[in-house]
C-alpha cells in the first residue's frame, strides 16, 4: 500500500514570554491509500497540533511532512480536504456562497458549480440550504457544512478533526456512514477523535499519542486482540458452565440467556467438545478482544508509570 | 493566484455588505450631509466652500470609522473563531489570504466611499444648482487613505488583537497628519518623516481650484508605497503566525 501521507519526527515547541511548552515531542506516522487511520490521545497529547503542522497552520519545529510523495506545501494541498473541529464559518455568508468560496479557493471551474453545491449539500442533509446565512444555522447544521466543504472539491485524502463533535445521535451516524462511503470509493481519512466507538467502528488502523509521543500504532485487531485467549460465547441453562471447562474459563458472565468467557487459545476445541457434549448451543468462537476504552486506559496508565520512572 | 486572492477578497466584501454597522454609518453620515446646507450663510461663493470642506470631513471621518470597524478585527476573528482553517488548508499562500482580505476591505470602503461621492455631489447639486464634481477629487483622496489604514490594520492584526489595532490605528492616523505640527518644513526630518498629508486635499478642493494631474500621479505613488510596505509588514507578520 502506497502512503498518501507522512509525517516524521515531527516536533513543535511553542516559546512563550520566559515559557517553553513542547506540544510535539516526536510523532512518526504514515496514511496508507485508501486506509482510514485513526489518531487517538487524551487532551494534550498533540493530536491537533501534528495535524496544524500537516497542514499548514502550524509551523514545525522540526520534521518531515508529506502529502502524496509531496512536501506539504499549499500546491499539495489541492487533493486534501480537511473538517476542522467545529468548525465555524463568516456568519454573514450563506451556505452557498462559503461552498462557493471554497470551492473556487479549491480551483474547481465554475461551470458545474452550482449543481456540485447542491449535490454535496444534500448528501450532509442540508439540501435547500444555500440561500440560508450561517448566522442562522445551528451547530450541527454547520458541523455538516464542515463536512460539506471538506469533501467537495472530490480529495484524495480528507482529515477530519473530531468530525462527530456537536452532533446528535443520527449526526453521527451519518458522519459514521459518510466514513465508511468514503473509504468505499478509496478515499484516505485521518480521522483524529475521542470517540472510541467512532474510531473503533471505521478504522483499520490506529496511532495513540500520548504527552506528544507516539503510544502505540497499528491495526485494531493487533491492539485490543488479548494474545493466547480466545473468547466463547454459548447458551446454555443459568447457574453453573460444564464441568470439563470449569477451570480453564475467565471472565465469566451470563446475560440474556448466554454466557461469555475466555479460554487459553490451546484449549478452545475442548471447550467446543465439552458444550456440544453437554447439549449447549455455541453462538461465537474468536479471538478474545479488549475494547478499546480499556487498552486505551491501560496504555495511558502504562505510559504515565514510566515518563515517573 | 489572482482568481484565489479575488475569491477571497469577494467573500469578505460580501461578508461586510451584510454587516449593520457599516450600513448605519453612511446612513448617519448621508443625513448629516443633508443637513449640511443648513449651516448659516457665509455669502455667495463661499457657501459652497464650505459645504464642500464639511462635506469631505465628514466623508473622510465616515471612511476611517467604516475601515476601522471593518479592518480592526478581520483577521483576529477570523483566527479566533477558526474560520481562517477552511481557508488555508487549502491550496491558498497566506500571503493570499492578506492580500485578498484587505482586497476585500478596500472593496467595501471603495463603495461606501463612492455612495458618499453621489450623496454629497447630490445635495450639492441640490442645494446650490451647481454640480460639484470637483468633489470627487477630495473623496478618491480620502479612498486612498483609508485603504492605507485598512493596510495598516491588517498589518497589526496579523500579530495582535483588535483593541490594540484599533488604538494603534487611531495613534497611526494622528501620527501621519502630525508633520506640520512637528517637523520644521525643509529638514531632513520634515522630508523622511513618515506622512499621510499627500492624501489631504479637502483645502484645494474646498477652494474650488483642486490638485494637478502631476499630484495625482504623485499621490497614487504615496498610496503604492505606504500600501506596499504595510502588506509586505502585514505578509510577513502572518507567514510567521501559529494558528
Amino acid at each position: 500500500m502506497t502512503d498518501v501521507l507522512l509525517i516524521e519526527r515531527a516536533r513543535k515547541v511553542y516559546r512563550g514570554m520566559g515559557t517553553v511548552r513542547e506540544a510535539v515531542r516526536d510523532v512518526t506516522l504514515t496514511v496508507g491509500e485508501g486506509e482510514v487511520h485513526g489518531l487517538l490521545g487524551p487532551n494534550g497529547a498533540g493530536k491537533t497540533t501534528t495535524l496544524k503542522m500537516l497542514l499548514g497552520l502550524v509551523l514545525p519545529t522540526e520534521g518531515r511532512f508529506e502529502i502524496l510523495g509531496q512536501p506539504a506545501t499549499p500546491a499539495a494541498r489541492a487533493h486534501l480536504g480537511f473538517l476542522p473541529e467545529q468548525p465555524y464559518f463568516p456568519p454573514q455568508l450563506t451556505a452557498g456562497e462559503v461552498l462557493d468560496l471554497y470551492a473556487r479557493l479549491s480551483g474547481m471551474d465554475a461551470a458545474g458549480l452550482r449543481a456540485r453545491i447542491a449535490d454535496v449539500l444534500e448528501r450532509v442533509g442540508l439540501q435547500g440550504r444555500e440561500s440560508s446565512l450561517l448566522s442562522t444555522f445551528s451547530r450541527g447544521m454547520l458541523q455538516r457544512l464542515g463536512v460539506a466543504q471538506a469533501v467537495l472539491h472530490e480529495p484524495k485524502i480528507v482529515v477530519l478533526d473530531e468530525p462527530a463533535s456537536g452532533l446528535d445521535p443520527v449526526g453521527q451516524r451519518d458522519v459514521r456512514n459518510m466514513i465508511l462511503d468514503l473509504k468505499e470509493h478509496g478515499v484516505t481519512v485521518l480521522l483524529s477523535s475521542h470517540q472510541l466507538s467512532e474510531i473503533e467502528a471505521v478504522c483499520d488502523q490506529v496511532t495513540i499519542l500520548n504527552r506528544g509521543v507516539v503510544a502505540a500504532k497499528g491495526r485494531i485487531d493487533e491492539l485490543l486482540n488479548v494474545r493466547g485467549q480466545t473468547s466463547v460465547r454459548a447458551r446454555g441453562p443459568e447457574g453453573e458452565l460444564p464441568a470439563a471447562i470449569r477451570s480453564i474459563v475467565a471472565d465469566v458472565a451470563f446475560s440474556g440467556g448466554e454466557w461469555m468467557f475466555s479460554v487459553p487459545e490451546d484449549r478452545a476445541r475442548d471447550t467446543v467438545d465439552a458444550l456440544d457434549d453437554a447439549g449447549w448451543d455455541l453462538v461465537s468462537l474468536g479471538p478474545k478482544r479488549e475494547s478499546l476504552e480499556d487498552y486505551f486506559a491501560s496504555l495511558l496508565a502504562d505510559t504515565a508509570e514510566e515518563m515517573a520512572s | 493566484m489572482t482568481r484565489r486572492v479575488l475569491a477571497i477578497a469577494r467573500a469578505v466584501a460580501a461578508d461586510a455588505r451584510r454587516r449593520k454597522i457599516v450600513w448605519v454609518i453612511v446612513l448617519f453620515a448621508a443625513v448629516m450631509a443633508a443637513a449640511i446646507p443648513s449651516l448659516p450663510s457665509y455669502g455667495v461663493g463661499v457657501v459652497e466652500a464650505v459645504y464642500r470642506e464639511v462635506a469631505l470631513t465628514l466623508t473622510y471621518v465616515a471612511a476611517m470609522v467604516v475601515t476601522l470597524a471593518l479592518a480592526a478585527n478581520r483577521i483576529p476573528s477570523e483566527a479566533e473563531g477558526r474560520t481562517v482553517y477552511s481557508v488555508l488548508t487549502r491550496t491558498v499562500r497566506r500571503w493570499e489570504y492578506v492580500v485578498g482580505t484587505w482586497l476585500g476591505i478596500a472593496l467595501t470602503t471603495g463603495v461606501v466611499v463612492g455612495a458618499f461621492t453621489v450623496i454629497v455631489i447630490g445635495v450639492g447639486w441640490i442645494s446650490y444648482s451647481t454640480p460639484m464634481w470637483i468633489l470627487a477629487e477630495g473623496t478618491f483622496a480620502i479612498w486612498l487613505e483609508a485603504v492605507v489604514l485598512a493596510a495598516f490594520c491588517v498589518a497589526v492584526s496579523s500579530a495582535a488583537g483588535p483593541v490594540i489595532v484599533a488604538t494603534s490605528a487611531l495613534a497611526f492616523l494622528f501620527i501621519t497628519h502630525s508633520r506640520s505640527s512637528l517637523m520644521t518644513p525643509g529638514t531632513v526630518g520634515y522630508t523622511l518623516y513618515p506622512s499621510l498629508d499627500a492624501f489631504n486635499i479637502i483645502a484645494p478642493v474646498s477652494h474650488g481650484s483642486g490638485v494637478s494631474l502631476g499630484y495625482a500621479v504623485s499621490m497614487l505613488a504615496a498610496f503604492v508605497g505606504w500600501a506596499g510596505v504595510l502588506l509586505a509588514a502585514a505578509v510577513f507578520a502572518f507567514s510567521r503566525r501559529d494558528l
